[in-house]
This record gives C-alpha cells, structure tokens and sequence, in this order.
C-alpha cells in the first residue's frame, strides 16, 4: 500500500479530499488496486461479429487485444510482445488470422499462440518452448448483454456476482427488446485534461447539473424538443452495490429523445418492452449510469455508453460507442445516430461543455491550499434509504449526491482492500 | 478552371474564415444553402490492405475505409437546423465550453477548384489549420481537409456539402466546440 487514504472519503458527512483527482501517488494505487483488478469494459460483441475480427482496447493503461478466434470463441491478451514488449497490435480494428511483432517477427495466431519465431533454429537453437511464450490472457473474461468485460485479477469474483442487481438496469438498456442492441459503426475518442473519477461519478447521477450545466442544450433543442412533454421531476438515483450507480427518472417522465421517429418507435414497442422488464419499469425508468469503476451508460437524450480510459491522474480517455436496439428498423437507427452524435460526442450540444467543468475540477486541485479543502458531496444525506422493490440504496428526491457517495465509498474500500473477501 | 473563377472561390474562402474567426456565426449561416451538409467523420487507425504486420483471416473487412462512412458515427453530421441549434446555443450565455470564448484561427491552404456535379457547383478541396486558444493557456490544432460542394445561388456562392476530415484519430482536444 503506497498511499495514506485515511480520511480522503467521509461518507458519512459527504465529504471528499481533492487529493484524489490530483496526486500520484494515489494514482498509482488506483491503477493497482482498482484497474488490475475490477471486471473493466472491453467492446461490444457485435464489434468482433466475426472469426479473426478484433478492437484493441486498454484495461486501465495496460494495452489490450479482444478477438475472436479461428473457432469462434472471443479471447483477450495483453497487447504486448512476450519477447521483448513491444506493442504488438498497432490497429484499432479489423480481422487477422495472425498477429506480427513489428520488432523482431514473433507471430502469434488469434488464439494467443506463439506461432513462429524468426530464426529459431539457427539462433535459438532451437531451445525455446514456444508454448510458454504466447500471449498473456486476462485472467477471467465474460460477457453480458453482449458487453464484453474482463478482469486481469484470478481471484476477482464472477461478473455475474460483481454486476449484482444491476442486471435489470443493466437490461433495460442493452436488452429490453430479443436481440439486444448493437453498435453503430465506429467510436467517438478524445482526450479530456480531467481526473477519470469526475466523468465516471457524473455518470453516477449527477442530475443536479444537468439543469444548469446543459441548460443551454435543452433551451436550443439539442436531442430533441423537450419542451414537447413535461417532466414529472419524478425519479430516483439507485446505488445496486459494488459501486454501480444509476439514476432514473419517474415513470411518466419523457425518457426519449424527442424526434418523430424514435417517439413513434418507442410507443410500437412500450408493451412488449413492459412486459419483458416486468413491474419494476411502472416505477422507475432507468436514464444514466456508472458500473465500477469507468464505465457508463446513457439512454434519454442519446443511447451510448462511456469508458473513461485513466491517462494519468489529470488526464482521460473518453471512448463513445453509440448503440441502438438491434430489431429497430433502418430509420430508427439512423435516428438514434443523429441525435446521439449532435447530443454526446465531443462536439454534441449537451456534452461539450462537461469536459470544461471536469478538467477546472482536477486542474484546481493542483494547488495544495486548494486540495486542503474537501469537495463536497452532502446532498440529500440521510434522505436515503434501502428498497427492495428498486434493489438499492435509493434517494427520496431524484437531485441528490446519494451516488456519489455509494461510488466514492466503493473506491475507497477497493483502493484500500487487499482481499476480496472483504470488499 | 477559368483563374477568374478559382480567384472568386479563394477569396469566397478566406471571407468566410474571417467571419468565423470575428465569430459572426449568424452571418456564416448565410454563407450555407439551406439544404446544406455538413459533416465531419471519424478517422480510425488501420493496416492498410498490403500490411505484413497481420495475416488476414477474413478480407472483407480490409474493405474498411480509414474514414467513416454516412452510416457510421461521425464527429458532426450537421443540417442547416441543427447549425443554427448550435449558434442558437452560443448565443443562450450559458453555453460553457465558450464562455469564455474561444480564440480561433482558420489559416485555409492548397486550394483546388475543380467541375461540380451540375452547372452551377463547383468541387472545392482545401486544407486547414484551425488554431485554437482559450481562457489562459489552453490551445488545440485541429488540422486536416475539406470537401466542398460550392454552389452559386443568386450570383454568390455558397456551402452546399462540406466533409471536413481531421487527420487526428483521437481527437487530442477536450471538445469540438468550434466550426471548420
């Protein structure tokens, strides 16, 4: 353990040491006890639809290569020459049989083998196990909804357990209607001069800034005409466990994005999504959201989900995938598309502005009279409580920083815990 | 091409850099047919087809193009509705990303003026330099090419397409809160 963490959360009065956005040293500590060991976000299944199709990706700033094999079966390596480090796939996608160090030729075939070495017989005599050096796999890598995420820690616990009872929230966005969803061609990726934390506990639900920070948005019609139905200020914010956080809004609060195409689409299919998320839909409708540690999820004003890839302890990597219900027709697809790009890519209406107030965030803490003061993160404290119906620690009111404290409690029990059989 | 006419496009060009940089965005909407297209892609890192670097297992995905096409995410993908919703936005006071406002400006280069589709359109490639520089010490370079479709309506010229391709992959600017 590097870093002293005493006293940087206090849960219990909603208070947090800015120290955490800023210093190194606890950066470090995050990179080991969190990104080498949580279930993180590789890509979507419909990425690598086919055999030898691949997306290099990273699991905190360790290179990651995600792809499906010859047979079939999605494998994950470490993007990284055994013999001497190199980074071995330099594409972001595409599809291969086999991969090729572009240092010294090592081979490697999309099942992770070393396949040939150069010169083996002359200058290596021909005295190298070849199978001892193919490539290093994730420890555990499984799939939901077809979210394909990977842990590099043996001893973590199954996905299915880490996920817990965000599953339903998790379905309502990725699998309401048979198929799920898929994704649209391409992801959005830019660099923000911020701490990975702040976009991820935004993510959380933040719904206190939307009705300031992105203000400007709704008044110019970004996403769709909002003012077409009014909001019942309903909705909750809903911390499952481990971190995972959602915020809903109230069940008549409109929750799609406000164009012909995608209202019409979403009233054809209310009652069969109904009817496949059963009674929990009549009181909540699930809006945005952060599994643990860097991954997040939206579906009002736009459908995508986040990873916010940690470059350093002021800086991120934000990577957008826009996703749409894979029966939607053609339109309606297309619809989506528009409206996500103009809402939530780096140049959408509502999200250029966030990057703005993440980086002053972090970019602030680098003075140490400033970093002395704590953040604070009180809102709504003991207007929470548990509900079984929900199947989290929910808030009375829907603007509360409930959230925020479930997540920041979690980091601060994984960045302090060297066991998982006590987290 | 006429030199009367690739001297008009030059200096139709550098006028409309002018007025994005003194930020009159109401006017630079004047400067687009209302039909127009406006649309900045997205540029991925791949092998190219001849690459050694990997063995294909199956080539149609080599038929992939570096830059994303119409059906695919794009960076903007802009109507003349949804660029006065942005200017519309700038003009609200709380659009935060520029406010305040960014300093920005378009060094527009290697002109080439080429036959449009019909009479009255012209084929226009250039580069950019877009500087940009905010609050204390921020700067960004967005830099790349455009493909212009310029059309004479009442005797002037205006932006009927534009596909503006940035020759970064990740963008290395926090946003895109700027026009090109």
């Amino acid at each position: 353990m590097v870093a002293d963490l005493k006293g940087l959360v206090d849960i219990d009065q909603g208070l947090l040491s800015r120290r955490i956005f800023i210093e190194p040293d606890i950066y470090q500590q995050e990179m080991e006890q969190i990104f080498a060991r949580c279930w993180l976000f590789l890509c979507h299944e419909t990425q690598i639809p086919k055999p030898g199709d691949y997306f290099t990706t990273y699991m905190g700033e360790d290179p990651v290569l995600v792809v499906r094999d010859s047979g079939g079966r999605i494998n994950a390596f470490l993007n990284v020459c055994a013999h001497r480090g190199n980074k071995l796939c330099r594409a972001e996608s595409g599809n291969a049989a086999s991969f090729i160090c572009a240092y010294h030729g090592w081979a490697y075939s999309n099942d992770g083998k070393l396949q040939a070495v150069p010169n083996l017989k002359d200058a290596y005599y021909d005295d190298l196990d070849q199978s001892k050096w193919g490539l290093t796999p994730v420890a555990q890598m499984d799939t939901y909804n077809g979210l394909i995420f990977a842990t590099f820690d043996p001893d973590a616990p199954p996905l299915d357990d880490y996920l817990g009872d965000v599953k339903w929230y998790l379905d309502v966005f990725f699998n309401r209607r048979e198929g799920g969803v898929e994704v649209i061609g391409g992801v959005h990726k830019w660099m923000a001069p911020c701490n990975w934390k702040l976009p991820a506990d935004n993510f959380c639900g933040d719904g206190y800034h939307t009705g300031w920070s992105h203000l400007s948005a709704v008044q110019s019609g970004f996403g769709g005409d909002f003012r077409v139905k009014t909001a019942s200020a309903g909705g909750k914010s809903v911390a499952t466990g481990n971190g995972h956080c959602i915020l809903t809004l109230g069940p008549d609060d409109p929750s799609d994005p406000a164009v012909p195409e995608i209202l019409d689409y979403e009233e054809s299919i209310a009652a069969e999504v109904r009817k496949r998320m059963g009674p929990r839909l009549d009181l909540v409708k699930p809006h945005v959201g952060t599994l643990f540690p860097n991954f997040s999820m939206l579906r009002s004003v736009a459908r995508v989900f986040r990873v916010w890839h940690p470059r350093g302890p002021d800086k991120t990597e934000i990577w957008n995938w826009v996703f749409v219900d894979k029966a939607a027709p053609p339109e309606v697809k297309e619809a989506f598309r528009i409206v996500a790009l103009r809402a939530f890519g780096p140049g959408g209406g509502f999200e250029q502005d966030d990057m703005d107030n993440w980086q002053e965030c972090t970019q602030t803490a680098r003075g140490v009279v400033s970093r002395r003061y704590m953040s604070n993160i009180s809102m709504g404290l003991g207007h929470e409580s548990y509900d079984h119906d929900l199947m989290g620690w929910v808030s009375d009111y829907r603007l509360t920083e409930n959230n925020h404290r479930h997540f920041y409690d979690r980091w601060a029990q994984v960045m302090a815990s060297d066991s998982w059989a006590n987290l | 091409m006429r030199d009367e006419t690739i001297r008009e496009v030059e200096q139709f060009l550098y006028r409309e850099a002018r007025i994005l940089d003194n930020r009159r965005f109401r006017d630079w909407l004047e400067l687009l047919t209302d039909d127009v297209h406006y649309w900045m892609p997205i540029r991925s890192n791949l092998y190219p087809v001849n690459s050694k670097a990997i063995s294909v297992l199956d080539g149609s995905r080599l038929e992939e193009s570096e830059v994303s096409s119409d059906h695919d995410l794009a960076l903007m993908d802009e109507d003349k509705d949804s660029l006065t919703r942005r200017i519309d936005r700038l003009d609200t006071g709380m659009a935060w990303a520029e406010d305040p406002p960014s300093r920005t400006r378009h060094i527009i280069t290697n002109i080439e003026v080429e036959a449009g589709d019909s009479q009255d359109e012209l084929r226009v490639y250039s580069n950019f330099f877009m500087y940009r520089t905010r609050a204390e010490t921020e700067q960004d370079f967005y830099i790349g090419s455009r493909e212009d479709v310029l059309r004479r309506v009442n005797g002037q010229l205006r932006v009927a397409s534009r596909k503006i391709v940035l020759d970064q992959t990740v963008l290395l600017a926090k946003n895109l809160s700027n026009f090109f």
